[in-house]
């Protein structure tokens, strides 16, 4: 009997320890081993699946879209529900213009998410799933994503710029407001089933997308339009190494209108050559010419130097100074600073330099803006160069009077000339008018007055004579309204020092209606093939005149034929003085 | 040989047996249950994955159709529309436009005026004061 007894209580010890070892090992997997087990489980069943943020459009300042996207699809393999990476390849490869062996490659893989190809249509996707299902195989699915889309094409393409592969800004507004533009993806933590299906119930943690902001730009594409068919059709007829052209509002600094050639497709940069992508607006500087005088006039004037009334012997053309001979096109006597600016007498604002200090005309100088960025929010701006007194030699004052030994960019010169147009203050360019939703438009940005108001007006009045027949850019008249503006001709400099014989920038900046001014434009031709007629009065200032003339109907601006009567009634032949 | 008669018997308590009978059916009742509405939720998270895969294909056509709309009515498509003479550019001569006086502002006591009252109008449209007034 207890023999028996002894056998019981025998095996029910052994029943007792098999179970606690088992209930021992069973506290150990579930308790201490948790953490481990738990994230072998996640990563075999819950994958982190990115929900991408839309990028935000580019709008112009009347809304219309610049830069969209166009849905498209990323293609993804999970390779842990793939068995056969040779036969998903065999049927997928004809829609991702792959070869089987290339995919065969990418799909032997383990990992739970890889990227296959971005940027596959709608229709391809579909026909891919299709494909898929067909022949039962898995391991293949499908992610919304964005392309970036220019509908406008080469239009406003230095402004613009594109996105580049990884859906990030490479050039222009998509580079510098590229933060603004992505927003922030979001994301979702998913398990799936056997099949890879999504089992919605065991959702994880989640975190949804911030859009990209939508960024309206000050640029009005009815102006652009105008600048860039003026612009295109100069560059195809005379044939030079680049044109430029700006329109802005002088009154707040606002960037209007802003292109260059040669130019590009940003649907197809990839297809762009480097002088193409350039935005000669902002990244390439020039000799000024003539249009420079008006820095020597405003400060000769707003110093009290020379007034309305003061006359300059103009030496009858041959001016000696410094062991060289400064020359005018045509030998003046006296002229008044009116008469200097409406010549463009090199001597007369030679002679004005010379009775400025140095430091005072190179604080001059810079108070218009030149040897510094503007601030336009685009990548590449340069700051022109402006020597310090330090550095100059005999000759730069009377040399950067007429636009030499000076370098400045285009946008600086727009936004010197408007300083003159606007009453004497300098705006910093604005090119963003609002960011995001609602009308919060971002406030015109004085950044100091340069002159007084009276001597901004006198210059600006002097300026009106320039377009007169007596001036040399009569060509630059708008039908119906008063212009007032300076021609530039600037002889290019050699790579080996010194100047190239018969090769010109030459430009035109102005603005127009001259009393009230609502439009500011510069036109720079940089060596264009004509030979001798190659003068700023002759080959920028028609340009500027047809784009103001046409600028001005789409604005539907007010003639004011009275004023017009003043500056064109000395109607006849245009002089020879055109430069 | 006068032993007891009664046959010997097991009474079965009802009470008892009702009570965990109750008990082992809730039990497989709440399981059932619990069972039903699992696959409840895996059906609706079903419907839900695809109405979401529905409304994610109607905003991505929504927002391709949208892109191919800005295509189609771009400046560039229009020009190339122009140049190939499906429509044309009539130019209006500004003898032929008539500029209408612009808008007036309300007045200061928020009262919109029908008519301009601006005897020196460019249109010469003015009404006496007297006739606005009244």
């Amino acid at each position: 009997m207890s023999e028996t007894r002894g056998r019981i209580c025998f095996v029910c010890g052994l029943l007792v320890l098999i179970f606690t070892l088992f209930a021992w090992r069973l506290i150990y997997l579930q308790v201490s081993q948790h953490d481990y087990f738990s994230l072998k489980a996640a990563e075999k069943h819950s994958i982190r699946i990115p929900i991408p943020a839309r990028r935000g459009r580019i709008l112009d300042r009347n809304g219309e879209e610049l830069a969209v996207n166009i849905p498209v699809q990323t293609v993804y393999a999970d390779g842990t529900h793939i068995r056969n990476a040779a036969a998903v390849a065999g049927v997928a490869a004809p829609f991702l213009d792959m070869t089987v062996k290339e995919l065969t490659e990418k799909l032997s893989t383990q990992r739970p998410y890889v990227v296959i190809r971005k940027g596959v249509s709608e229709e391809k996707a579909e026909g891919l799933i299709h494909a898929m299902e067909k022949s039962g195989l898995h391991g293949l699915y499908l992610q919304e994503g964005a392309e970036r889309s220019y509908p406008n094409e080469e239009m406003l393409c230095h402004v613009l710029g594109f996105v580049d592969h990884t859906g990030h800004g490479a050039d222009g507004i998509e580079k510098i407001l590229d933060q603004e533009l992505s927003g922030q993806d979001g994301f979702r933590m998913i398990e799936h089933d056997r099949k890879g299906r999504e089992i919605v119930i065991y959702r994880g943690q989640e975190q949804l997308p911030e859009n990209g902001s939508d960024i309206r730009l000050s640029i009005d594409m009815g102006l652009q339009a105008i600048v860039e068919r003026e612009i295109d059709a100069t560059y195809k007829e005379l044939h030079p190494v680049s044109a430029t052209a700006i329109l802005t509002d002088p009154m707040t600094g606002e960037v209007l209108a802003m292109a260059c050639r040669p130019n590009y497709d940003p649907n197809r940069f990839n297809e762009a050559k480097p002088e193409q992508m350039r935005n000669r607006a902002i990244t390439d500087m020039y000799e000024p010419g003539s249009t420079f005088k008006i820095v020597v006039a405003d400060a000769a004037l707003n110093e009290g130097i020379v007034d309305e009334n003061t006359r300059i012997f103009c030496e009858n053309g041959h001016f000696s100074y410094g062991g060289k001979i400064l020359k005018d096109h045509i030998g003046y006597g006296e002229l008044s600073l009116h008469d200097i600016l409406m010549k463009s007498s090199n001597i007369g604002s030679a002679k004005m330099a010379l009775r400025m200090a140095d430091n005072t005309y190179y604080d001059y100088v810079r108070r218009f803006g030149f040897g510094e960025k503007t601030g336009i929010p685009l990548n590449g701006e340069i700051s022109g160069l402006v020597n310090p007194p330090q550095r100059w030699d005999m000759l730069t004052k009377t040399r950067m009077a007429m636009g030499q030994s000076v370098a400045v960019t285009p946008i600086q010169m727009v936004m010197a000339m408007s300083a003159v147009a606007n009453g004497g203050k300098l705006m910093k360019p604005r090119l963003v008018l609002s960011r995001g939703e609602g009308d919060n438009v971002e406030a015109p940005v004085p950044l100091r007055e340069v002159v007084r108001t009276k001597t901004a007006n006198f210059v600006s009045n002097a300026l009106q004579s320039v377009v007169s027949n007596q001036g040399t850019a009569p060509l630059a008249r708008i039908e119906g309204f008063t212009v007032a503006g300076k021609t530039g001709t600037a002889q290019k400099i050699s790579p080996h020092g010194g100047y190239l014989d018969n090769r010109y920038i030459v430009s035109f900046a102005g603005f127009f209606p001259a009393e009230h001014p609502k439009l500011m434009g510069i036109v720079i031709v940089d060596d264009a093939p004509i030979g001798k007629a190659n003068f700023g009065g002759l080959v920028a200032a028609p340009v500027f005149s047809r784009i103001g003339g046409k600028a001005a109907r789409y604005l539907d601006l007010q003639p004011e034929s009275a004023a017009v009567m003043a500056q064109s009634g000395n109607a006849g032949s245009i002089p020879g003085s055109i430069r | 040989m006068n032993g007891n008669r009664r046959r010997p018997s097991n009474a079965i308590e009802i009470n008892f047996l009702a009570r965990w009978l109750g008990l082992v059916l809730m039990i497989g009742l709440a399981g059932l249950f619990f069972v039903y509405l699992k696959n409840q939720q895996h059906a609706v998270g079903d419907q839900t994955r695809q109405v979401e895969a529905a409304l994610r294909e109607i905003e991505a056509t929504n927002e391709a159709l949208k892109a191919q709309i800005t295509a189609m009515t771009s400046r560039g498509a229009l020009q190339r529309r122009l140049d190939d003479g499906y429509f044309k550019l009539e130019p209006i001569r500004d003898t032929a436009i008539a500029r209408v006086t612009p808008a007036l502002q309300a007045e200061p006591d928020g009262v919109l005026r029908t008519a301009s009252r601006d005897p020196d109008s460019r249109l010469g449209l003015g009404v006496p004061q007297r006739a606005i007034n009244r």
